[in-house]
């Protein structure tokens, strides 16, 4: 080793620790004094790019410069700083984004889908604004989660699925409420409304009851009709599900295991009522643009009407 | 040669190295289990069981608790005493202070982990333990101070070896960061909750003035002191450049303060101040690559010890880890590159390739080469260093691997745009791409983790037998190995 050549022309320093410690006496690899200095010049080009030393209440601004348009339309120039490259960055990415969203601002919504290369924005542009937003509770792709979110991808809308009513339900969020029935009705009638509204969808029901719980649907007292309808479809306008089709949100009768327990999901409802049905509202947290963007997203995302 | 004269033992308190050393072996099991375990949990949810006291935010400062200040802080505490006394040929001074160390520094490992899995934290980083623990830290800290200097003072050698510079660097370093980083108000007597004396940037710069100086200092320092010492002890040869050791000393501690800001790059910190941190992170480079220089040389020569002595492979290993941690450092606390790998695994794999590489492996040496002198008994088992030092090996590839495809991965997707300028991916699905990653890295952990098990089993018999032997050979004459 060239090393150990080095050391045998080297003297130690003379001092012994520890019965075996001691330190040759060999100067500093060359290489690495001179890339030690390397560094240093290194540090001072990049202080003099870059603002640097403080002095007094200022500092170095550096020789780097960014330039950007301003909130009144005027170039403006300054010295590097992170907030003026967020800026300059920013309106890049706008700018290409921008004839794009001026697009879809001015086409109709029903033109929207027949022009290939806005389709393919709103594509792109909404997959993300989605997931960043709506899927921490309509989950990936809107497959919602009985119980809780109602699933965005089937073509069962609880308030309206045109695109009016979607864009109304981002602006304006959603407040779903059903009474509970727990203390207006007995044991018995709330079992009798259960097989009344597991038959409507062809669930198992035993049909004696279903006739007692059909009665009490549409009698006052009960009032069920009052909201789900006398054909018990639902009525969009306040919300209320439609009865009739398999598609579970609150009662998650697709989960139960049983027939026993299809039953008791929907007896839970009844007796139970359901007041979490939250959407909030998006409007002033997401700008016009992005609400059109996710009226049209979610649209095309669940066979919208 | 592996035991010492029996005067040896009566000449240095050998007793307070020994209790060191041992909790340094279990904190190592403890503190890597809790990290397999929370590597697992990022892989692996449902290991979280929906329970509030394992949940990955209150299990992370166990796990960096326990390693950093029970098995580093357990080390260095080994060490320090041992290689004070050897390198002064002198005993500890006021060995009452010294025993006090040893049940003060395990208490706060355990307050503090009790306090973190029961919900309280600082919400500082590596610093988390709340007011009354840090109160205890600096009357612990400042007897550690007492002792060494006292020790220091007591030298029967005219010169301060170069190992104990560093070491009181780092017990200087680390008592001035722990008291200006705690500086806080209590909210009451009976609280545990307190409230920072700075506020906004300027208390993020001092947390992250301590931060990363607890890695200057604490790891970095510290176990460079360790090297010192344990390299050419174990190798049998001088210290290939004492010049170098002096330069890349002063420059070290130098530098190391001002670096802090690095970690506050993008963000309200102004501007000034991080160029300022980058360009002393570069200037860094070669003091902190001193260390290696020194270490590689004073090995080389003693090469051929490499095919025969695991304990010469973990130290060689540690140094080449320390080497490209130390130049990874530099070139990830530049803005642009920083731009990218901030928020990223890769500053996860970083602080890893540092501490299982480079920390943890010459602490490995040293430990491996203390044992057999301390209970004068050789090491129970040679094959099972050979099995530690391979898994660790694997297991540190893997995790680090794993961290910079996966880091990487997510600075380019958060940046990726499309042709109409969207943002490419939504951040949901750059977790889904870390998934293999993070399973990987678990993994690697898990390697890292079996092979400190073997250690600690190996220490085990090891002490066990060094025991029984002196208990058959009487108190006062242990058998020669």
């Amino acid at each position: 080793m060239a090393d150990s050549a080095q050391n045998q022309g080297v003297q130690t320093t003379g001092h012994v620790w520890d019965e075996t410690l001691q330190e040759w006496n060999n100067p500093l690899p060359v290489w690495w004094t001179y890339s030690f200095y390397a560094t240093i010049v290194f540090a001072l080009v990049y202080w003099t790019f870059y603002p640097s030393w403080p002095f007094g209440k200022s500092f170095l601004p550096g020789m780097a410069q960014i330039t950007y348009t301003n909130a009144q339309g005027q170039e403006e120039s300054w010295h590097w700083n992170t907030r003026a490259k967020l800026l300059k960055e920013t309106q890049e990415a706008n700018a290409q984004q921008m004839p794009y969203y001026a697009k879809l601002m001015q086409t109709p919504f029903e033109q929207i889908g027949k022009d290939p290369e806005l389709s393919s924005f709103v594509v792109s542009a909404g997959k993300v604004a989605f997931s960043d937003n709506c899927a921490a509770c309509h989950q990936a792709g809107g497959a919602g989660k009985v119980g809780l979110f109602p699933n965005l991808a089937d073509d069962d809308w609880i308030y309206g699925g045109s695109h009016e009513k979607i864009q109304e339900t981002l602006v304006k969020g959603r407040r779903g409420y059903m009474p509970p029935f727990a203390e207006a009705l007995d044991a018995a009638q709330i079992d009798a409304l259960a097989n009344y509204v597991l038959s409507l969808s062809g669930g198992q029901a035993d049909a004696a009851k279903v006739a007692t719980g059909k009665e009490l649907f549409h009698s006052q007292t009960a009032a069920c009709y009052y909201c789900h309808g006398d054909n018990a479809k639902g009525r969009q306008d306040v919300g209320a599900a439609n009865l009739t089709d398999k598609v579970w949100l609150w009662a998650d009768v697709p989960g139960a295991a049983d027939a026993e327990g299809k039953l008791a999901a929907v007896k839970k409802v009844i007796s139970g009522g359901m007041a979490k049905g939250v959407m909030p509202a998006w409007e002033g947290r997401l700008s016009p643009e992005q609400i059109k963007l996710l009226t049209v997203y979610v649209h095309e995302l669940g066979g919208g009407k | 040669m592996a035991a010492n004269s029996p005067a040896a033992a009566e000449q240095y308190n050998f007793d307070i190295v020994k209790k060191f050393l041992v909790m340094a072996i279990v904190w190592a099991v403890v503190g890597m289990l809790v990290g397999v375990y929370i590597a697992s949990e990022l892989a692996w949810p449902f290991l979280n069981f929906d329970s509030p006291y394992i949940s990955f935010g209150r299990f992370r400062p166990v796990h960096t608790g326990a390693v950093i200040f029970g098995f580093g802080g357990s080390a260095l505490f080994a060490t320090s005493y041992y290689v004070v006394q050897r390198t002064c040929q002198t005993r500890l001074f006021a060995p009452g202070l010294a025993t006090f160390t040893f049940w003060g520094w395990q208490a706060i490992i355990v307050l503090a982990a009790l306090s973190y899995v029961t919900g309280y934290s600082q919400g500082r980083e590596y610093a988390e333990m709340e007011w009354p623990i840090d109160i205890l830290i600096e009357i612990v800290w400042i007897a550690y101070m007492a002792v060494y200097i006292g020790t220091l003072m007591m030298r029967k050698q005219p010169h301060i070896y170069v190992a104990n510079w560093f070491y009181l660097s780092f017990i200087l370093a680390t008592a001035l960061l722990h008291t200006f980083n705690n500086i806080a108000i209590p909210v009451s007597l009976f609280t545990l909750k307190s409230y920072s004396l700075f506020s906004g940037p300027q208390d993020a710069m001092t947390q992250w003035w301590y931060g990363h100086n607890a890695v200057g200092f604490f790891l970095t320092a510290a176990f460079l002191g360790m090297m010192y010492y344990f390299v050419p002890k174990h190798a049998g040869r001088p210290v290939y450049s004492y010049r170098l050791s002096i330069v890349h000393f002063w420059a070290l501690s130098f530098m190391y303060m001002w670096v802090g800001t690095h970690h506050l790059h993008w963000t309200a910190l102004p501007d000034w101040a991080s160029t300022l941190g980058a360009a002393f992170s570069i200037m860094l480079l070669l003091p902190s690559w001193g260390g290696m220089i020194n270490g590689i040389m004073t090995l080389s020569g003693a090469w051929d010890k490499l095919r025969t002595d695991p304990i010469m492979r973990f130290m060689i290993l540690a140094l080449s880890f320390y080497g490209m941690s130390t130049f990874e450092g530099p070139m990830m606390s530049l803005k642009d590159v920083n731009a990218l790998s901030h928020y990223t695994d890769w500053t996860v794999g970083h602080v890893h390739s540092g501490a299982l590489g480079w920390v943890a492996m010459i602490s490995f040496g040293a430990m491996y080469h203390m044992i057999p002198k301390l209970w004068n008994t050789p090491m129970y088992s040679v094959k099972l260093i050979n099995m530690h030092f391979w898994l660790a090996t694997i297991g540190v590839l893997l995790y680090i691997t794993a961290m910079w495809i996966s880091g990487i991965s997510q600075g380019l997707m958060w940046r990726a745009f499309d042709d109409f300028g969207n943002l490419q991916y939504s951040f949901v699905e750059s977790v889904a791409a870390m998934h293999p990653f993070y399973a990987m890295r678990a993994i690697g952990g898990m390697f890292y983790l079996t092979g400190m098990v073997l250690m600690a089993y190996n220490c085990y018999m090891t002490i066990r037998q060094g025991v029984r032997a002196a208990d058959t050979a009487g108190q006062t004459a242990p058998a020669a190995a």
